[in-house]
């Protein structure tokens, strides 16, 4: 089957290899980045859809 | 307490974009509820400004640009201001993007039905209405970034991320796709001609779907899933691998839309590779949303606004599967101009486009309002009745266009095609073509179930910005080891900047070596630039949207060898622009059509599609036997062709309309001799049209056909 798809491909040539290689230049960078990252950050970040508006204001923190 | 700052939220523009989604929404799917049901009845075909091909391009942008681009703006609008706590940077700059879009919309549901195209498939829109569409464009940008600058918030999250590289691709698509030299108010010229205007419009088309269809609703996936289910992302990890790979890999796909087209082959192969490698970063992505609510299926259960993102998401799943398949040369072989590609999009549209919409309108309207949503019950009837009209709309199209692509290629033991007359694989169809005008029909009455629901929910609620308050942004503090991550993450010029540079490789490898290297196109000798009267057909052409059901593009198979002549070469097209290939046969290709029949065969078929071909669903065509040719702009139009490089004589704009009216004289008389009457015929636009469709594909023969070396 993945010969197949290579195939039906067709000429791969340098345009396609110049792609691929950015392509995992650019993808190792940015998993390197991201499992690097401070964990506590990480936990940060992906909870700030779920602050309220009621947690941000005054009347309601008292 | 006292370093909080004070603010209010700006929801009145997030109120008034809310609207304005499901007011263009029911629009929008009535003009395509309306096409569907011409494609039964071709008797529907009202008037000129209701007729299939205008009607199509006003469906497609209603929903994408009207729809969907209300729906980005609504919640973009919302999620940012909560995202980065702070108020949208200028509300004078909130309320021209408003009230702009909504202007060209406007413009786009007059300009199109009065056949005022450019015919480059989702960016029909001509020039004035372009350069509107980048100010506003433009506009959003800057409100975007101010907002983003003046953050208290360190941290941007990753739906800010698929919205900053939202902007700057839709920008850079819209400005290569759209570069033309105007001859009117309403008409222009691309500066491309052919194969290379072909790649480009397909490159735009493609990551139209990518960059307006796909990535700023995944940002609002990632802010309204974890708002509606109330937990966060399953992985934020795997979300910022999803940002990196989806944008990178997209913007390489456009030429899977062009396969056994052509374009060259490296090109075409290109467009394979990478349309496969896109299974990853979107299924990863899918995988994210569907896993964030592990553990609450029990609340999917009730929650209608759940259920209607789950759909979204997996139909969000099953496209991007499909996609990267349909892009297999040997599946597309048999897809492509079929009514597979329909449902594919109607699978990525109603599926997730729509019911992602609807899930978030059913979320946002109550908060907007200080309300409860009129009716629970209701919503999930709608759920339900959206659901039933997916499938209703879907199944019988793809079961449609695998039957119809089978009959094109079924040839009897003798060697002749077994379906030699393509209106037979058309009317086997003309079933499938009710049921999916039934199925969006049930989708359309879901709608308009929403929007009195939500209607009701408004009636009851009351208005108010909220106010909040939140600290002053904190001074960025890097932790050891993370210097270049927080470079980038908390920096959003470099975020832009880094999002250019990739989006910017993958389109200038592509189309760069196109546009420089001549030897792509070979030059075919006895290709010869248009007379002055084709070139007026050929506008008639694109201005009646015939490119909407037609095909100009012959493949390399023995099949449509067969039915259709010799396969279309690259350079057979270089005076053509635009390009009108096409991309769905709902009738015959048309690229050797010059010279098949009498003119007066064309005259009767126009005047009435049934009286040559009985049982035809192409719209009949009366207005084109009264209107005249107009001659107005022959004469700039050729002057601009000359700035482009098209070898008219010197001088030649000044006899243009001269010629023209002698080449009309002559088909004028060749009618009157196959025995057609009519008075005053010579200055009609049906004589000019059938001098266009004689002259296609009529110049180039396999013969002298010269390959340069
Ligand atoms: C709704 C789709 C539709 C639209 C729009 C449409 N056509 Fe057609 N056309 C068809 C179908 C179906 C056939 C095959 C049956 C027939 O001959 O009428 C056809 C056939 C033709 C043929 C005959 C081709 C052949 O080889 O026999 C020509 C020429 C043609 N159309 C020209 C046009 C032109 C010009 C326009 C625009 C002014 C146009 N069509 C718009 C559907 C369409």
């Amino acid at each position: 089957m993945y010969k197949y798809i290579l195939e039906s491909a067709g000429n791969i040539n340098w345009m396609a290899l110049f792609a691929l290689l950015t392509f995992m230049f650019v993808f190792i960078v940015s998993a390197i980045l991201i499992f690097t990252k401070n964990k506590k950050t990480i936990q940060h970040i992906s909870h700030l859809p779920l602050v309220n508006e009621e947690d941000l204001n005054i009347e309601n923190r008292k | 307490m006292s370093n909080l700052e004070t603010f209010k939220y700006d929801d009145k523009i997030v109120r008034n974009f809310a609207i304005a989604t499901s007011l263009w929404g029911v629009v929008g799917m009535l003009v395509g509820l309306l096409a569907a049901l011409q494609m039964v009845w071709p008797v529907l075909n009202f008037s000129a400004e209701t007729s299939f091909g205008r009607i199509r391009p006003l469906h497609t942008n209603a929903v994408i640009f009207a729809f969907v681009g209300n729906g980005i703006f609504m919640g973009v609008y919302y999620s940012l201001q909560r995202l980065l706590k702070a108020r949208m940077y200028s509300d004078f700059l909130s309320k021209f993007n408003f009230w702009g879009w909504q202007t060209i919309i406007l413009l786009a549901a007059v300009s199109l039905p009065l056949g005022i195209t450019s015919a480059h498939e989702y960016a029909e829109l001509e020039w004035p209405i372009d350069i509107l569409i980048a100010l506003v464009w433009v506009a959003f940008g800057i409100n975007m970034f101010g907002t983003i600058l003046k953050r208290r918030e360190s941290h941007l999250y990753v739906a800010i991320w698929f919205y900053i590289a939202t902007w700057v691709t839709v920008t850079v698509l819209h400005i290569f796709n759209n570069l033309e030299l105007p001859v009117s108010l309403v008409k222009s010229i691309p500066v491309f001609a052919g194969v290379q205007d072909a790649l480009i419009q397909w490159w735009y088309g493609h990551n139209a779907v990518a960059f307006f269809l796909t990535t700023p609703y995944l940002g609002l996936m990632y802010y309204f899933l974890p708002k509606a289910a109330n937990r966060p992302v399953y992985s934020y990890k795997l979300s910022i691998i999803h940002f990196w790979g989806l944008i990178f890999i997209y913007i390489w796909a456009g030429p899977h839309h062009l396969l056994y087209t052509s374009l060259p082959d490296w090109a075409q192969s290109l467009g394979t590779v990478f349309s496969i490698m896109l299974i990853a970063p979107s299924w990863g992505g899918m995988l994210n949303g569907l896993l964030t609510l592990r553990g609450a299926w029990d609340r999917v259960r009730q929650d209608p606004i759940l259920k209607f993102m789950v759909v979204a998401i997996s139909a969000y799943g099953m496209a991007t599967l499909e996609g990267p398949l349909l892009s297999i040369k040997s599946i597309n072989a048999i897809s492509h101009y079929t009514d597979w590609t329909v449902a594919h999009v109607h699978v990525g549209t109603l599926g997730w486009n729509g019911m992602m919409t609807f899930g978030i309108l059913y979320w946002i309207i109550p908060r907007l309002y200080n309300t409860k949503l009129h009716s629970v019950k209701m919503a999930n009837a709608h759920f339900w009745i959206a659901t039933l009209g997916t499938i209703f709309y879907v199944i019988p199209l793809y079961w449609a266009g695998w039957t119809q692509s089978l009959m094109w290629k079924q040839f009897e033991p003798d060697g002749l095609l077994t379906y030699g007359n393509f209106l037979e694989t058309v009317t086997q169809i003309i079933p499938m073509y009710m049921l999916r005008a039934l199925g969006g029909a049930i989708y359309v009455a879901g709608v308009f179930m929403m929007v009195y629901n939500l209607w009701k929910t408004t009636r009851k609620g009351k208005v108010s910005d909220p106010e909040v308050s939140a600290p002053p942004k904190e001074k960025i503090v890097s932790g050891k080891g993370e210097y270049w991550h927080k470079w980038i993450e908390k920096r959003p010029v470099q975020m832009l900047v880094a999002a250019t540079v990739l989006v910017m490789i993958g389109g200038l490898v592509e189309i760069f070596p196109m546009i420089i290297i001549d030897k792509n196109v070979p030059k075919i000798e006895s290709v010869t630039p248009y007379t002055p009267l084709e070139l007026e057909g050929r506008d008639i052409y694109i201005a009646e949207g015939c490119l909407g059901c037609h095909s100009q593009m012959i493949r390399p198979f023995r099949s449509e060898a067969e039915r259709y002549g010799d396969f279309s070469k690259s350079g057979e097209f270089i005076y053509d622009r635009p390009f009108l290939w096409g991309s769905k046969r709902t009738g015959p290709d048309i690229h050797r059509v010059g010279n098949k029949y009498p003119d007066s065969w064309h005259y009767n078929h126009m005047l009435d599609p049934n009286s040559m071909s009985p049982g035809s669903i192409m719209p009949a065509y009366p207005w084109l036997f009264k209107r005249k040719i107009n001659t107005k702009y022959t004469a700039k139009k050729i002057r601009t062709l000359q700035i482009l490089n098209t070898p008219y004589p010197e001088n030649y704009a000044d006899i243009a309309v001269k010629d023209l009216e002698l080449q009309a004289k002559q088909i004028t008389a060749n009618l009157e001799s196959q025995g057609i009457e009519q008075e005053n015929l010579e200055d009609k636009q049906i004589i000019a049209l059938i001098a266009y469709l004689q002259r296609l594909g009529t110049d180039a023969t396999p013969q002298i056909f010269v390959e340069e070396k």
